[in-house]
Order: C-alpha cells, then structure tokens, then sequence
C-alpha cells in the first residue's frame, strides 16, 4: 500500500488528478489507444474466422504492429489515470478484473501473432486451422471483455 | 429546438433512459465497442489510401468499410439514447456542437470518397503509390474522425453554454 500511496503523490498522478487538463488528456488518449487496439484485434480475428477474404492472411503482420502502437499509448495513459487515484483502483474489484482480462488478452494476442508467423498462411491457402480460428474467438471475446470491465471501473 | 427538448423531456423513453440504472452504462459500453469498430475499420482503409500498408490490396482493403459503417450505427443509435436521456445537456455542450459539425464534414468527405477516388480504385496497380487526392482524402477522414472522438470524450469536461 505504501507503493500505491507514493505513487498517488508523485508529480505525475498530482498533475493528472489535480491540474486542469491532465485527467482529460489522458482520458481522450486511453479512447484513441483503445480503438486502435480494440479495432486492429477484431479485424485480425474476423479476418481469420473468414469474413474479408480478398485481405491475404499474410498481409495482417502491419496490423499487429498497429495495435501493439495501440498498446502501448493505452499502458501508458493507463498508468498516468491509474497514478492519480492508485489505491482506490488498486481495491477496485472492476479494475483488477480488467487488468486480468487484459494480460489475457494480450498473450492470447501475442500467440496468434507467433503463430501466423510461423504457421506461414500464405499465397493462395486461406484456408485458417480450427485451432487458430479457436484462437481468434478467444481474442474477440476477451478484448470485448476489456472494453466492459474498463467501462465498469467508473461505475464500482 | 426548445420545443423538442421539453417534449423529450419527461416523455416515458427519458424517463426510462434516466432511472433505469443499467441503460447508460450499457449504452457507453456498446459506444466504445461500435467506437472500435468505425474507428478500426476506417484507419486501416484510411492509411492505406495514405500509402500504408501496401501489401494489402487496395479493393481487398474496402470490404472493411461495412465494418466501420456497422461501427457507425450502433454508435448512431447509443448517442441518441443518450441525447434522450438529456438532451439539454448535449444541446448546450459545445464539444457535443463540434463533434456533430465533425461527423457532418466526415460525411461530406465520404461521400467525395465514393464519388471521386473510390472508382478509380479499381485501376490501382499493386503497390503503387496513391494519388495526392487519395492520400489527402484518407489523411483527412483520420483527422476528422479522430477529432470526433476526442470532441466525444471531452463532453463532460468542456462548458456548456
């Protein structure tokens, strides 16, 4: 708890919380990392359960890296919003379960993106394997399920 | 326009939006995930009309526009619950006066999109280079939409009135 106290107090949670324009400059850039994560993540994942099937599989690897530019705005404007209210978040029941889901989710994306590099869908075979398809069902719910939990965090 | 708002306001619809305690949360958690879907759509098509992404075929890359259209409509119908709910408040907000202003002129340069760049598409060699017209429209569907959302996110903090 001491962590979670000096944090709140240091200069970035107190320009955060406290000066004018710090909270919605962070709020507005957790929302732009979101839709890019949140959107790159769906269109990868619907690719690979067959819908857009003129886009190669192989042609996916830049939207990856898109969505890891996603990730890491969102780490980090997460970390400034959590700084400045940091041992309120830290008991947050909506909070803990959203940042779960979240390391879920990213692993289950890093997976997928291991395993199309390596499985090489490539050229003309689009057909995708039940297993990675599995994969990407677990991605969608899981990402959708960052969005709720991270919703609910104003709410409990 | 004054009219209206006092006819939404105390109508049954309202009244259900405001004391129903799950329909705004509800409501903001499919306005995040239709969010995702516009704005996820429309950067990848956008950036490849910029000249990104190349490897993906410029008519492959179109038939993500139903993505970010269906994107759209859920995010048309949760905003108007949320207008309903308080349509004075969104009257007055000029974030939410902007954001309107932004989604028209996003709309006009669709359109232009449909009318001037999106059949000639079809002539598009593969990784070529896009047109200075195509890459302008692109850069300025991203800036317009991207301005959308932080006018959104910025409605509880701007002034009203």
């Amino acid at each position: 708890m001491i962590f979670f106290e000096w944090l709140e107090s240091s200069f970035l949670a107190v320009w955060v919380g406290e000066s004018l324009w710090g909270y919605p400059i962070m709020l507005s850039a957790h929302a732009v990392g979101l839709s890019i994560v949140v959107g790159m993540a769906v269109v990868v994942d619907l690719r690979l359960l067959n819908a857009f099937s003129a886009i190669r599989i192989d042609s996916l690897g830049g939207l990856f890296k898109l969505g890891g530019l996603g990730f890491v705005i969102n780490a980090c404007s997460g970390f400034a919003l959590f700084s400045s209210q940091a041992t309120e978040f830290i008991e947050s029941t909506a909070f803990l379960l959203k940042i779960s889901i979240i390391i879920v989710a990213v692993f289950i994306s890093a997976l997928l993106y291991a395993h199309l590099e390596k499985s090489r869908l490539h050229g003309e075979d689009n057909t995708v394997p039940s297993r990675t398809k599995i994969l990407a069902w677990t991605s969608i719910t899981v990402w959708a399920g960052a969005v709720i939990t991270g919703r609910l965090v104003a709410y409990f | 326009m004054m009219a209206l708002i006092s006819w939404i306001e105390g109508s049954a619809l309202n009244l259900w939006i405001l004391n129903t305690q799950w329909v705004w949360p509800v409501m903001e958690i499919l306005h995040f995930i239709g969010l995702s879907l516009l704005l996820g759509g429309l950067l990848i098509v956008d950036l490849r009309l910029i000249g990104c992404f190349r490897k993906i075929n410029i008519e492959a890359v179109q038939t993500l526009l139903p993505l970010a259209v269906s994107g759209f409509l859920i995010n048309f119908a949760t905003g108007i619950v949320f207008f309903l709910g308080d349509p004075m408040r969104y009257v007055l907000n000029v974030g939410f006066q902007l954001k309107m202003v932004l989604i028209g002129l996003a709309g006009m340069n669709m359109l232009w999109f449909i009318k001037t760049i999106q059949p000639s598409t079809t002539q598009w060699a593969p990784n070529r280079a896009p047109s200075g017209s195509a890459r302008a429209t692109g850069l300025i569907s991203l800036a317009l939409w991207f301005g959308v959302l932080l006018l959104g996110r910025l409605i509880p903090y701007v002034g009203s009135g």
